[in-house]
């Protein structure tokens, strides 16, 4: 069984976000990571190789540092990794981005893509259901379980409060939800084969996907998060403190 | 004039908040004479619901094909693009809920248009036109144009004001979308039993959370006792939910929901960024804490410093006299 799995490098939860004096760029602490959703992606890839055989390759579209989270994914124990090499990946939208991800899995084999179910940065949550109509294939989003037999894929959705068990041939794509398993940490060994791997580089001519990134949607500025008043605190004891309170939220707020 | 399409979904004999709020929006829309709005839903659709619809929607288009009846990714991108293109609508705007932002980016593809997903306000009247979506967890937010047409949206719940419009008479029209046999490739094996009741917590009005500080799982009754009486959705902490105390379902935050209510209580929530990047929306934020340092405090409106088992229970005691009184 081929599987490829998306990724995209992220920064750091925790790192810094500020928006640029010009309004039109920000500034973002340099620590990166493998987006969170998509480690639950590379984890199942591993388990449903170690179940039915086969390869696992790693693929991410972003700027030269994006290697380091393709090292990441091989520690871990992926096969084989290409990074798409791309400065203004930044600048693509989700559109944009599914259409180069999908010109480079045309080159590829496969019987399973697996994604994380949305990137942490953007938050757009829009492309692996984009590539998989860029290649008519069937997608499964949201999944908490997934279980291959007989060319046939069963998983199970998280798409809303209630889960659903769907059935899909394959080939087909599944976007990764917290919860489908427990992500590995990389072992020693792994790791210093990720330090000595290879890992080829490919430009969008490669490729043949146009270079010129022709975004339908633009950005035109960034705006701060609305700030709250600075926190009222309500003295008193508990008694006291929690009659206020709810005196606050009926007579004043008026959200009870 | 140009057309925006409201995709609305519905369950049992109700239509969903998410789908509600962006009916009013459109019928807001619609009676500013800027846009022709139409309303389109697949499955079954009762009567008592077709009729709350029709005063909700200057048209509603009900495709009523046996392959929509439940939801399928392939299905739904099919059917509604499929429309779009035919009446050349403008724009396409539905939900930011899991059904929503699942299968639009399909249509968007097949449309060959822009999306621009999880907004949570409309410019309606700049040209051009603009939408405010959050980015980084609501670190920041941007505001996004769309050179393509048509453009397809999805909005974050509690994000439009529901005011219910008057005097609306729709239209109601039948069609069938006729999608060539193999458009849909999964399969609904079985769909699991909602809890009664329960609103979810991406569309909830009122949400009462906890966090470590609750100490023990059986200890949720506290919260759960103060949200049964308000009405409220539980939500806890992604430590919680990893401790097996909550359902990963009730999991706020990054690698859990986003939610938006008008009126977010924590209780025992010290306020770890994965945790903020999940509610920092909510309208009204009441955190009870122990520690007087706790971050959760810098995303507070109102902070209570004390003991959650003391502050809790006289909260909901408090609430109950007040219901009694009337």
């Amino acid at each position: 069984m081929n599987i490829v799995v998306l990724i995209k490098q992220v920064p750091d939860p925790e790192a810094l976000v500020e928006i640029a004096a010009s309004g039109k760029d920000l500034n973002i602490e340099p620590k990166f990571a493998i987006n969170l959703f998509d480690e639950f992606a590379i984890e199942e890839a591993l388990r449903l190789k170690e179940k039915h055989g086969g390869t696992v390759k790693v693929i991410c579209l972003g700027g030269p540092k994006a290697i380091e989270a393709l090292r990441t994914a091989i520690a871990m124990g992926a096969d084989e990794a290409a990074l798409i090499e791309d400065g203004s990946f930044a600048a693509r939208d989700g559109y944009d981005t599914a259409l180069v991800l999908s010109g480079a899995l045309k080159k590829e084999t496969f019987d399973i893509i697996l994604c994380g179910r949305q990137a942490i940065d953007a938050d757009r949550g829009e492309v692996p259901q984009m590539v998989a109509e860029f290649l008519g294939l069937p997608h499964v989003g949201v999944i908490v379980k997934l279980d291959i037999a007989d060319g046939k894929a069963t998983a199970e959705s998280a798409l809303e409060g209630v889960p659903e068990v769907v059935e899909v041939g394959l080939p087909a794509i599944f976007t990764a939800q917290k919860g489908l398993n427990e992500p590995r940490v990389p072992l020693i060994t792994g790791v210093m084969k990720a330090m000595k791997v290879q890992i080829p580089r490919f430009t969008l001519e490669d490729l043949g996907v146009p270079k010129d990134v022709q975004p339908k949607t633009t950005i035109l500025r960034y705006l701060p998060r609305k700030k709250r008043p600075a926190v009222q605190f309500i003295e008193g004891e508990p008694a006291q403190a929690a009659a206020e309170i709810v005196r606050v939220l009926v007579d004043v707020e008026r959200v009870i | 004039m140009d057309t925006i399409i409201i995709f609305v979904e519905t369950k049992g004999d109700e239509v969903r908040k998410a789908s509600m709020e962006l009916l009013c929006e459109g019928a807001r829309l619609s009676a500013g004479g800027k846009f022709a709005v139409e309303a389109v839903c697949f499955g079954a659709l009762t009567e008592a619901l077709k009729d709350k619809l029709l005063t909700l929607t200057p048209k509603l288009v009900h495709f009523t094909d046996a392959s929509l009846a439940s939801y399928s990714p392939q299905g739904y991108a099919h059917a509604l693009s499929g429309y779009a293109r035919e009446i050349e609508a403008k724009m396409i705007i539905a939900g930011a809920t899991g059904i929503g932002r699942d299968f639009l980016p399909r249509a968007a593809v097949i449309l060959d248009a822009g999306m621009i997903s999880d907004v949570t306000a409309a410019n309606w009247d700049n040209d051009p036109l603009t939408f405010i979506r959050p980015q980084f967890g609501g670190k920041v937010f941007a505001e996004v144009s769309f050179s393509a047409s048509p453009v397809v949206v999805t909005v974050r719940p509690n994000s439009f004001a529901m005011e219910m419009p008057e005097g609306v008479q729709g239209e109601y029209v039948e069609r069938s979308a006729g999608l060539p046999e193999g458009t849909i490739r999964t399969r609904l094996i079985r769909r699991g039993e909602a809890k009664p009741g329960a609103v979810d917590l991406t569309e909830a009005d009122l949400i009462v959370a906890g966090g470590r500080g609750l100490k023990a799982a059986e200890n949720f009754k506290l919260i759960e006792d103060l949200a049964a009486l308000i009405g409220a959705t539980v939500g806890a902490t992604r430590s919680v939910v990893d401790a097996k105390w909550r359902d990963q379902a009730d999991q706020v935050g990054k690698s859990g929901k986003t939610v938006s209510p008008k009126l977010y209580i924590c209780a025992g929530i010290s306020g770890a960024i994965h945790h903020i990047m999940g509610m920092d929306t909510s309208k009204v934020i009441v955190a009870i804490n122990r520690d007087p340092n706790a971050i959760i405090f810098n995303y507070a409106n109102y902070g209570i410093v004390g003991d959650l088992f003391d502050v809790l229970p006289a909260m909901t005691e408090e609430i109950r006299k007040r219901k009694e009184k009337g």
